[in-house]
């Protein structure tokens, strides 16, 4: 071996493992991509309307409420209402505002529909003022009968592109069907609900803001 | 040099000869030395080489491969919830059991996510290292020259008029020319070149890191979303507008693009005639949008492969279907329903759509159909066919029901399917009603009216912001992978021995008339296999070269051992440039310019003539 340079089957061994390695490193990175992505590509398949699609995101449930202090302003939202006329979140600066994004076929939204009716009646003389926001819904004759159906006397913005929701972007995002803010007499956002309201819930909260 | 993670795929090397394997590859080394006791630390690198080696690597590919396929056969929360509680509910014992395993969530799932958290880690704990020894290794210099550069695969020596140190100079001038990375020593000197193959490597390594992170920032902070949108309607880039919505960890509410989108008309073509009849040709939805709200409103033509790009977020166009038109009157005669309802083809080659329509504000009671369209109707036997997918002659027919459609309670169900549970078929039959057709439903309950049709698209969101790195590290990945198989690692020993007790005996008879003596190194393997012997050979004609050899030590000559090895088997190639360099140093040297040059011999059979030396 005195001649033989040592280099040389090490090189060799070298360069038969290093190709090897690289194509199935290649080949790991790959499959590990095609398999993350896969995580979507198995939902593409059954992405866009499916057989199961409930049409809403439920999003996580539940209640955040802001200190005085740390509410962040509501944003200028005004449109046309189901009943065609024009409103603006800001004429009704001093009053609380209740706003509740809703659907007419949106479950959670028919299950709560019954509570906001009693509550923004019950809070009525006490200077709150309950508007909905329907988002979603292909036609105002839906959110009529809709309103018909449970006894809703406040009144909804008609809203099928969303862009009430958008306003809200930059504030506190009404991440899901039904979300419901509520807005404090200088017009800031004290609370947010996301899901159903329950009766007890928002009422204990309206109460706190009510004095 | 050697992997690391050879263990799992070349296996040990046997020949004897792989002490560099041995050394650099840590399961080897481990293997080795089986006796000694482990402490902690031991414990916890033989989980890390263990964790970071190929074959690990490729279990944890395998495994994810494999914990992917539940994902595909259980109905998952992410896609299809109802679903999920469907099969809960059919399934009583195995249901909750397989809910526990996240076998419903199984890409939110924590054994999913262990999962693919070790195989980033065994593939960046193998990257990592690898890429610091490449680095190390493109910016080292060459190895001092071996004692006989002339015995290596490739060599050649001969003698010049020049003295020991301009010849090393001329030989240093003439490689650095050449692009040689040059190291000098006492009387020899070693070139390498080739270094661009440890960089190509380095880049590879380097570019897989950033790949693996371009992955991960692509799933961390992107998101995709899904919704259907009719002729007429619009959505904003919101959560709630979505239909799904599948946001990375990072990813907030608030930071979707706040654009808006609307439908203004969709149109598929179809081929009219021969035997692809009723192929779709063309998809064109002709879509306005807005940046943000105030902005100006935009046109564009979304198609199939042709995104819409709004800051970063692209829409695609990923379906279509028939929405037929709906006028529902309810018992008190009040319009309870009149809207557009998305029905889903069940055949996409005519385009016979499935569908329903839940009216839960109808009085007294909520009605419910079960629908089909047909775009082409045709009555045949007695059954409703749709023969062509556009609608040429639309069609639509209804089951109906009465009742209580369970939309009420808060429970989440699909829109796509009616909840009979509550509910009682009303005593008419379906009949086909054509755009402008009522039917009265009995019982008093209201009447239906088929107000024509629009079309819908399905339309997925989708925001990656790793894409475009992935993009540009896998082509540097590939570049890298290229240079580092392209390109060949070579190295060249020069050593100059003054022509005095040495070289005398080193004569070659044929070059006698000049002053210089030239042995080819690389022929003389050969030369030593014709004769037994090359340092008989040498000696042999060590008293022809007697009188030559006092020529050159009269002039001051120097004998020049001049070698080279490529230090990778990319089939030939360094013979020739070899060869060339051999007869370029030769030049410069003033030695003789047409040596004998002999059949350069393979790295092998040197190899084995080395042992014939010894």
């Amino acid at each position: 071996m005195s001649r033989s340079p040592r280099h040389a089957p090490a090189a060799r061994s070298s360069a038969v493992s290093a190709p090897v390695l690289a194509v199935l490193a290649v080949l790991a990175v790959l499959s590990t991509t095609l398999v993350l992505a896969g995580c979507s590509a198995a939902q593409t398949v059954q992405s866009g309307p499916g057989s199961g699609d409930t049409n809403y995101i439920r999003g996580t449930v539940g209640t955040t409420a802001f200190r005085p202090g740390q509410r962040p302003a509501a944003p200028q939202v005004s449109g046309v209402t189901l009943t065609g006329q024009r409103l603006s979140l800001s004429s009704y600066r001093g009053k609380v505002v209740v706003l509740n994004f809703w659907a007419s076929w949106c479950s959670p939204c028919r299950s709560e529909a019954p509570a906001l009716a009693q509550l923004s009646t019950a809070y009525r003389a006490k200077g709150f003022q309950f508007i909905g926001v329907n988002i979603k819904d292909p036609g105002q004759a839906n959110g009529a009968a809709y309103e018909r159906s449970f006894g809703i006397r406040y009144p909804s913005l008609y809203d099928p592109a969303g862009q009430v929701l958008l306003a809200f972007r930059d504030t506190v995002p009404p991440a899901a069907i039904p979300s419901t803010l509520v807005i404090d007499r200088s017009g800031r956002i004290a609370a947010r609900i996301i899901g159903a309201v329950d009766y007890t819930k928002l009422n204990d909260l309206l109460g706190e803001l009510a004095g | 040099m050697t992997s690391a993670r050879t263990a799992g795929v070349a296996g040990p090397v046997a020949d004897g000869t792989g002490q560099d394997v041995l050394r650099d590859d840590p399961q080897q080394e481990t293997a080795g030395r089986p006796a000694k006791p482990f402490g902690i630390l031991g414990w916890l690198r033989w989980c890390w080489r263990q964790l970071t080696s190929m074959r690990t690597a490729l279990v944890l590919l395998f495994l994810l491969a494999v914990a992917s396929v539940p994902g595909s056969m259980l109905p998952q929360n992410g896609t299809d919830p109802v679903k999920v509680q469907q099969y809960i509910s059919q399934h009583p014992v195995v249901g909750p059991l397989l809910n526990r395993l996240s076998l419903f969530d199984v890409f939110a799932a924590p054994w999913f996510a262990a999962i693919y958290l070790l195989l980033f880690t065994s593939l960046a704990g193998c990257v990592l290292p690898r890429a610091f020894r490449l680095a190390v290794s493109a910016r080292a210099k060459p190895p001092a020259a071996p004692r006989h550069p002339a015995r290596l695969p490739f060599g050649s020596s001969y003698r010049t008029a020049l003295e020991p140190s301009e010849a090393l100079a001329a030989a240093a001038r003439l490689l650095s020319d050449k692009g040689f990375r040059l190291r000098a020593g006492d009387g020899w000197l070693a070139a390498e070149k080739g270094y661009l193959r440890e960089t190509g490597n380095l880049l590879f390594h380097i570019a897989l890191l950033a790949l693996l992170a371009a992955v991960g920032l692509g799933g961390v902070f992107g998101y995709k979303a899904d919704i259907l949108l009719t002729e007429g309607d619009g959505f904003a880039n919101t959560v709630a507008a979505y239909d799904q919505y599948h946001p990375g960890r990072a990813v907030a509410p608030g930071d979707l693009q706040p654009f808006t989108v609307w439908l203004d008309k969709f149109n598929a073509t179809y081929i009219q005639s021969g035997p692809l009849r009723g192929e779709p040709a063309t998809f064109n939805a002709s879509i306005r949008y807005q940046a943000q709200p105030g902005d100006p409103m935009r046109h564009y033509a979304l198609q199939v492969n042709h995104p819409l790009n709004v800051d970063g977020a692209k829409v695609y166009l990923i379906g279509h279907g028939y929405a037929p038109e709906f006028r529902v009157i309810d018992g008190h005669g009040k319009v309870a329903l009149q809207q557009a309802v998305p029905f889903l083809p069940a055949d996409t080659t005519d385009f016979t759509s499935e569908g329903v329509i839940k009216v839960p504000d109808a009085q007294p009671k909520q009605l419910g159909f079960i629908g089909v369209f047909l775009p082409t109707e045709v009555a045949f036997d007695g059954q409703l066919r749709s023969t062509f997918p556009v609608p040429l002659h639309p069609a639509v027919s209804l089951v109906s029901y009465a009742g209580n459609l369970g939309l009420d309670s808060g429970a989440p169900q699909s829109v796509y399917q009616l909840e009979t549970n509550g509910m009682r078929r009303l005593p008419i039959e379906p009949q086909p009603l054509f755009p402008g057709q009522s039917m009265k439903l009995p019982n008093a309950a209201g009447t239906v009216t088929f107000t024509g049709y629009r079309q819908w698209i399905s339309v997925q969101v989708t925001y990656d912001p790793g894409r475009v790195p992935a993009l540009i590290s896998a082509i540097i990945a590939i570049f890298g992978l290229l240079l580092s198989f392209l390109v060949r690692r070579r190295r060249l020993f020069v050593r100059v021995h003054p022509t005095g007790a040495v070289a005398l005996s080193a004569g070659a008879p044929a070059q006698g008339d000049t002053g210089d003596t030239v042995t080819l190194g690389g022929a003389a393997g050969n030369a030593a296999a014709g004769n037994g012997a090359a340092g008989n050979g040498a000696a042999g004609n060590g008293a022809a070269g007697n009188g030559a050899a006092g020529n050159g030590a009269a002039r001051g000559g120097t004998e020049v051992e001049f070698g080279g090895l490529a230090r990778s088997d990319v089939a030939g190639g360094f013979e020739d440039e070899f060869a060339a360099l051999a007869m370029a140093l030769r030049t410069a040297h003033g030695a003789a310019a047409q040596p004998e040059w002999n059949e350069p011999v393979t790295p092998d059979e040197s190899a084995t003539k080395s042992e014939d030396r010894k």
